[in-house]
Parts: structure tokens; C-alpha cells; sequence
């Protein structure tokens, strides 16, 4: 290879290293992408059937079993889910539909598991490993369950599949059959008392969850818990509506602001094959725009803040373009000198 | 391959690297023990799978620039002249503006319009058939995960309800056709006299070894680094990836380029993710379509390597040997 190639390699690696270390992008992702479309007004929260989710196209997204850490259940039942999003600029719901053709929203003997479907957002920069995060890479898991759902209509307990069984007595309570609210010592209903979600009275079908790899999933604290769910089974479907907030205060929860994208990723459980936990059908990230500007809700209070942020978007947003400029005319020129030196 | 710039081949390597490495090899660490020397070793191997795909993909917009030149130099296949150019306008776009709606349509729609007139080359020379068929499978099987791509996306520009039908019949015809583009390769021009399949057999009975031990992990890394899902029987993916490396070897032998373009095609992988994958697709099939075996009544019109791109110095004959 003679020394003008050698040098133009040189300096096609010398470029490649500084474009990896700089962390400047060369490629765009042309995957599957999910549109929140914006609309103004309210959104259909808890219709999965109004005419408003046809302004936002429907995405239908692969799913096969998860098959990478134990517990594994290689025959999985969801195949895939069709998903469609909206926001309003104030809030983003997520409708998330799939077949199935039974519907297990009970929990009470411990043979029995729900229905189920999650949506995963990452909360570090990239995209961390599909399946429940990685170290350093935690992730945001809405997690909608079907006994959840049915709870909020009705509590469910043993009584609601053994309707004539007998019992004694239950202390410290008001009432032959009580509920956790009919305990007049919180003690004797500790996990209650305690404030364990799955005792308490749901609030919401979902479950607001952070990972960060197998093994790891937290649930947030109680007043924490700020996604919104509904959903609704019929014909052998299943449709799941998310809401929350477009913004959160909280550093474990997801942010979205219009004009940009995130990832998201889905999973689902087919309580009558017995999944549950890692057994279960899980996407790869697929790419999730919200539609729209950004908008600057909190204008800066003085002069200085205002030209200390617009010198930040300044280098945000043409920093890496002037850089690759750069670079691109310091490569030009170089092989331009090259080609001039004698072979 | 000595017809084509030097840059050429420093694609094939970085892309296999790139494909290899950063797209296989480090996926699999989801399997390994998590011990530090471990850890270590498949740290240095993600620096070093990144380093490769940026590389890769720098090499890929100056194919694609020197391929757009040579089009428009020999006025053969003219529309990849601007439509080359536009893609990696368009790449660099989407860096900044997201990706999606009539840009990413454009992108798409360019994409394979790129192939059609690329692929659509062979069957306009004198040759036998099954060497025009043979050729134009990959066309196909960029054609489809294109059209798989481009629906969602019209669909969101058009502001329709969707969701897009076919899209998973789409997919799998796309990936049949992927699988069986080695055979008519092999068929084509891989059958030699010197028996390549003795080596070939190495990744086919790797692949095999791979998916009895461990199916759901060899279905995972084979949908990240090529985007097949092996929803075919397993023999015929063993079958394609035996007839694939028995055309490479041949190729390899007699000095042609489809063994490099068969390289560069399963670099870029199948319905790709990233922009610059799919360039790296249309290099390999345009790879591919100037072998002299793709014309073999019409002769390649070429520029020779002797006379590379203005922008490096008047090379002699000798580029032809580096």
C-alpha cells in the first residue's frame, strides 16, 4: 500500500475514533417508529373505542417469548400487540391492544395469573438492554395488570370464587366479611399498613415500576404512583389505555416533550398459559416520536438566563454539526495536500 | 475486486468487523459469566465493535459518493448518481430532525429506488438466464424490507389509522428471499472445480452447533446482527449460509467481487435499522451487479481502478495491486 492510501487510512481512523469519542452520531435509526399525535382537548383515557385514536397511526409490534434469563417459557401466546399513541401537550395516553382469547383477571388461588402488558421506557441516554434494563442503564416500566383492573370495579378475594365458605371470625374488624378499610387496627392488616401496593387499594391498574437488568424490579413509593390505566376485554381482545403526565418531577419516571423521540418497548402476559414474571412475550425497542414543537414552559426570569440558555442550545445544537464540519474540511484538505506530494 | 478502489476492500473488513464483533460477538454476552476479566474482555470488545461501525459507516458515504460518481461518469445506471447523493443528504438530516413521516418515506422510497435501478442493470445485457435470475434475488430481498419499512411510514405521513396490512407477510417473503440468494448465487457462478465446501462447511456447522445447543440465543443474535427472525426451518438457513460461504471461497479464488458483495450484503443485514446499513446493502448489491459475471455479454464499463476519483492523485496501474 503505498504512503498516499496509507495516510488517507490513517486519517479515515484518526476520523472514526473522533467521531466514537465525541459521541457524534453518523447513522440514523430507520426502524419501526410510533407516533404520539398531538391533538388539542382532552384524550380518550378510558374509551378505547373513541373515534379520536384514529388520528394516530396504528404500529404493530413483534413480540416473541422472552428467552434470555430463567424463568423461560419458549410457547408463548401474544405474538404481537398494535399500539397507537396521542398527547395533548399536558398528557400522553398509550393504547395498547392484542388478541386473546380468554380473559384472566383473577388472582386468588395461587394456580391463577392475570393478563397483563407493560410498556418500558428507558431513563438513560441510548437504549439499554431490552429485557428489563441493565446496570446503568435503569428503565421506566408502566405495568398494567388485569386483576388491578378488576379490583378497582370490585375487590376480589376468596369469597369471590368460593362465594359460600365460612369463617369464624376476623378480629379487630366491622363486619362478617371485611375489607382492609373495616380494620380499625391498621396493625392487624400490615401489609396494608405498610403501604405494599399489592395490598392496598388500587388507585390505578398500573403499576409505575424502574429497573436496571434482571432481578432488579422496584416499585416506586405510593405517592409515586401517577400512571393512569383502563382496560377493557371483549370478542377475544384485550385494549389498554396508559395515561400520565407528559412531565414528571420524578427522577424515576420517563419525560417525554413534544418534538423528540425515546424509545419504548412492550411485553405481555397470557394469564391462562401461566405466564408470569420472565415468562412472558417482550418487543425490541422500537422508536416512540412525540409529535410537535417543543415548548419553553418556564421562560427564563432574567437577561442572563436567557443568553446563558441560548448559548447552551447554541453548542446543543451546532456543536456536533461544527464539528463534523470541521473535521469533514480538516480531512478535505489534508488528502487535498496529499494528493499534491510527489508518489 | 482489483478493479475497484482500495477503499473497497477496507469496507468489506471494517463492515465484517462491525458485524461480527459489535453486532455478534458482543451480544452474546448476555450469556457469558459476568466475572471481571469477562467484563473486561467484552468492555474493550464494545470500544472496539463501535470504533468499527463508525468507521464502517464513513467508508459506506464514500462508496456511495464514489459509486454516485462513477454513475454519473459512465452515464450506466444515471439515477444512482442522484439518488445516492440524496441519501446521504438525508442521512445527515435525520441526525438532527427525526426520522419519520414523508422524511422517512423519502429515505425509504430512495432506498429502493437504489435497488430497483441497480438490480434492474442485469437484465439489460446479453446473458444467460438463471445468471439474471440469480442476480436479482438480492435486488428482491432488498426491495421487500424496503417496502416493509416504507408502509408504516406512509401511513404516519399520510396521518392514516392503519395499522398497514401485510407488513408481516411483507417481512417473511423478504426473508425467504435473503435465504435463498446464496443458492442462486452458488447456482450462478459458485460451482467451481476445486471444491469449496469443505471449508464452507466451518459457519454452516457453527450455525447448526449454535441453534441445537441454544435456539432461543442463536434467534436472538441472528435478528440483531442480520434481521432474520429463523422462522424457516433451520436446515435451509444452514443450507444458504453453506452455499454463501462456498461462493465467497470461490469468489475469493478466481479474484471476482461477488463474494465481497455477498460480504458487504449480510453486513448490511436485512430490513436494516440504520441508515447506514442500508447504504451498505446498496454497495453490496451494486458490488454485486458490476462483477463481470453480472454482464457477461456487455463487459463492464467500469473506469478502471487506474483512474480513481479526482480528489486523490493520478494513481497508475499499481492501485490495481494494492
Amino acid at each position: 500500500m503505498n504512503k498516499r492510501y496509507l495516510l488517507s487510512l490513517s486519517l479515515l481512523v484518526a476520523l472514526a475514533i473522533a467521531l466514537t469519542f465525541f459521541k457524534v452520531p453518523i447513522a440514523s435509526s430507520q426502524g419501526l417508529t410510533l407516533v404520539a399525535a398531538q391533538m388539542s382537548g382532552d384524550l380518550p383515557a378510558t374509551d378505547p373505542n373513541s373515534d379520536l385514536w384514529q388520528k394516530a397511526t396504528a404500529v404493530q409490534v413483534p413480540l416473541s417469548a422472552q428467552n434470555v434469563t430463567r424463568p423461560i417459557l419458549l410457547d408463548t401466546r401474544v405474538k404481537s400487540v398494535t399500539t397507537r399513541a396521542l398527547h395533548n401537550g399536558s398528557q400522553i395516553v398509550i393504547l395498547v391492544e392484542w388478541a386473546d382469547e380468554t380473559r384472566n383477571e383473577q388472582m386468588v388461588r395461587v394456580q391463577d395469573f392475570r393478563d397483563a402488558v407493560a410498556v418500558q421506557f428507558p431513563l438513560a441516554e441510548g437504549q439499554p438492554f431490552f429485557c428489563m434494563g441493565q446496570l446503568g442503564g435503569n428503565v421506566n416500566i408502566w405495568h398494567w395488570k388485569a386483576d388491578w383492573q378488576a379490583d378497582i370495579a370490585a375487590l376480589q378475594d376468596m369469597e369471590t370464587l368460593y362465594p359460600n365458605m365460612y369463617t369464624d371470625q376476623y378480629p379487630f374488624a366491622v363486619g362478617a366479611l371485611p375489607a382492609p378499610a373495616d380494620y380499625t387496627d391498621a396493625n392487624y392488616v400490615p401489609a396494608l399498613a405498610s403501604g405494599n401496593l399489592f395490598a392496598a387499594v388500587h388507585a390505578s391498574p398500573v403499576e409505575d415500576v424502574i429497573a436496571g437488568g434482571f432481578g432488579s424490579l422496584t416499585a416506586q413509593p405510593a405517592d409515586g404512583q401517577n400512571v393512569q390505566g383502563f382496560g377493557a376485554w371483549a370478542a377475544g381482545k384485550w385494549q389498554v389505555i396508559f395515561s400520565r403526565d407528559l412531565t414528571s418531577k420524578e427522577q424515576d419516571d420517563a419525560a417525554f416533550t413534544p418534538g423528540k423521540m425515546y424509545s419504548i418497548a412492550f411485553a405481555a402476559w397470557d394469564g391462562e398459559n401461566n405466564e408470569r414474571n420472565g415468562q412472558k412475550s417482550t418487543s425490541q425497542w422500537i422508536s416512540l416520536q412525540v409529535e410537535g414543537a417543543a415548548k419553553v414552559t418556564n421562560p427564563p426570569a432574567s437577561g442572563s438566563a436567557n443568553s446563558q440558555m441560548n448559548l447552551q442550545v447554541i453548542l446543543v445544537l451546532f456543536g456536533p454539526i461544527a464539528l463534523i464540519v470541521l473535521l469533514t474540511l480538516g480531512l478535505v484538505g489534508i488528502v487535498f495536500l496529499i494528493s499534491k506530494l510527489p508518489d | 475486486m482489483n478493479r475497484f478502489p482500495i477503499f473497497f476492500r477496507w469496507l468489506v473488513a471494517t463492515a465484517l468487523v462491525d458485524w461480527l464483533i459489535g453486532r455478534m460477538v458482543t451480544r452474546s454476552a448476555i450469556a457469558m459469566p459476568k466475572s471481571p476479566p469477562v467484563i473486561a474482555v467484552y468492555q474493550a470488545l464494545t470500544v472496539f465493535g463501535q470504533l468499527a461501525f463508525t468507521f464502517t459507516g464513513l467508508l459506506t458515504l464514500l462508496v456511495a459518493i464514489w459509486i454516485a460518481w462513477q454513475s454519473w461518469q459512465t452515464r450506466r445506471a444515471t439515477g444512482l448518481a442522484f439518488a445516492l447523493p440524496i441519501l446521504i443528504v438525508l442521512n445527515t438530516i435525520s441526525l438532527f430532525v427525526a426520522s419519520a413521516g414523508w422524511l422517512a418515506v423519502g429515505y425509504q422510497l430512495l432506498v429502493m429506488a437504489a435497488a430497483a435501478i441497480v438490480g434492474g442493470q442485469v437484465w439489460r445485457g446479453d446473458g444467460e438466464i438463471k445468471k439474471k435470475i440469480a442476480w436479482s434475488i438480492p435486488a428482491l430481498a432488498l426491495l421487500a424490507g424496503g417496502l416493509y419499512q416504507v408502509l408504516p411510514a406512509f401511513y404516519v405521513a399520510l396521518r392514516w389509522s392503519g395499522p398497514p396490512p401485510f407488513t408481516e407477510l411483507l417481512f417473511n417473503v423478504g426473508e425467504l428471499l435473503v435465504v435463498f440468494s446464496p443458492v442462486g448465487l452458488w447456482w450462478a457462478v459458485g460451482q467451481d472445480a476445486v471444491s469449496p465446501y469443505k471449508w464452507a462447511t466451518i459457519p454452516a456447522l457453527a450455525f447448526v452447533a449454535a441453534y441445537l445447543l441454544n435456539p432461543a440465543l442463536t434467534a436472538i443474535i441472528a435478528i440483531w446482527s442480520t434481521g432474520l427472525t429463523l422462522y424457516l426451518p433451520w436446515p435451509l438457513y444452514a443450507l444458504s449460509l453453506w452455499l454463501a460461504s462456498a461462493v465467497v471461497i470461490v469468489s475469493l479464488r478466481r479474484g471476482d467481487a461477488e463474494g465481497w458483495a455477498l460480504l458487504l450484503l449480510a453486513a448490511g443485514g436485512y430490513a436494516p435499522q440504520l441508515s447506514t446499513q442500508a447504504l451498505l446493502g446498496l454497495a453490496g448489491l451494486w458490488l454485486l451487479n458490476s462483477a463481470p459475471d453480472s454482464q457477461p455479454g456487455a463487459g463492464t464499463s467500469l473506469q478502471p481502478a487506474s483512474q480513481p476519483i479526482p480528489v486523490l492523485s493520478q494513481t497508475t496501474a499499481k492501485a490495481g495491486k494494492s
